[in-house]
């Protein structure tokens, strides 16, 4: 199993990339989501990817929603990372085709839990 | 309710923007202890971040840290150790980060839709706009270290108060 984490910072980056590596998967990061979009042209195929909303250059909304637009993608789990905890805004990014949202701060488990909804928690991972 | 009044009422509230800073604290910053909240704030800042909060509400919230304390926090974040060196585009990230994270939150805490800024960071103390009026302020001590975080909310405009 492989993540995208995908925030402009890289602390956050880190601590996702932390979390990630426990729960068993490999981890690749991007700092906005053009540099994510770059990353999956050129072949990058992850299982799942973790996006922040408010980026530079380009946002977790709009990666979301270049995303949703390709078949090839389609297969790709979509999760949304962010501070952004209006019901509005959670409302969108799960329109626009993201499957679930952890609203920062987050804890580890948070993030596990969310993943065993998903279907994507490894077994013996975090244990 | 006059004006000002109503900008108070409308504002975040200085006991839940506390109880979200020690939880934004306590999920990434634990290690260190807890953040120790109502310690004197009065103390000249290295380093501040702040983001905007514009809609309904409109305010800035802002972090404000000595170097020691910034550099505790970037290493604990980065999970480098003391000895590791550190580069003060660390600093501005981990900061950032921080204030990010109280700033959505406080942004969850005002009725009515807003959009959060990216995060700004600054060497020295946050200078806030003349029409924006102080309506939390949290002294904190963490490793050892004094911050505050603080809370601003747009004054009316005069336009708006006639």
């Amino acid at each position: 199993m492989h993540a995208l984490i995908i925030d402009d910072s890289r602390a956050m980056r880190l601590i996702l990339r932390r979390i990630m590596v426990e729960l068993g998967f490999g981890a690749t990061e991007a700092a906005n989501g053009q540099e994510a979009l770059d990353l999956l042209q050129v072949g990058l195929h992850p299982d799942l990817c973790l996006v922040d909303w408010n980026m530079p250059v380009m946002d977790g909304y709009d990666f979301v929603t270049e995303v949703r637009k390709v078949r090839e993608w389609r297969d790709i789990t979509l999760m949304m990372v962010t501070t952004e905890s209006e019901h509005a805004q959670i409302v969108r990014a799960l329109a626009a085709g993201a499957h679930e949202y952890v609203i920062k701060p987050f804890t580890a488990d948070a993030i596990r839990d969310k993943l065993e909804l998903l279907g994507l928690a490894q077994d013996g991972a975090f244990a | 309710m006059n004006a000002e009044q109503a900008l108070v009422a409308a504002s975040p509230k200085p006991a839940d923007v506390r109880m979200l800073t020690e939880e934004v604290w306590a999920s990434f910053l634990a290690e260190h202890g807890p953040l120790q909240v109502g310690t004197d704030p009065d103390f000249a800042p290295d380093w501040s971040a702040s983001v905007t909060v514009k809609g309904e509400w409109n305010g800035v919230v802002a972090l404000e840290m000595s170097t020691s304390g910034a550099q505790q926090l970037t290493r604990s974040m980065l999970a480098l150790d003391s000895a590791a060196e550190l580069v003060d585009g660390d600093l501005v990230d981990a900061i950032g980060e921080m204030v990010n994270m109280i700033g959505g939150n406080v942004k969850s805490l005002v009725r009515g839709p807003c959009r959060l800024s990216l995060p700004l960071v600054t060497a020295g103390r946050f200078l806030h706009g003349s029409a924006q009026r102080e309506v939390v302020r949290l002294g904190c001590t963490w490793a050892r270290e004094p911050l505050a975080i603080t809370v601003h909310a747009g004054r009316p405009t005069p336009r708006e108060t006639r």
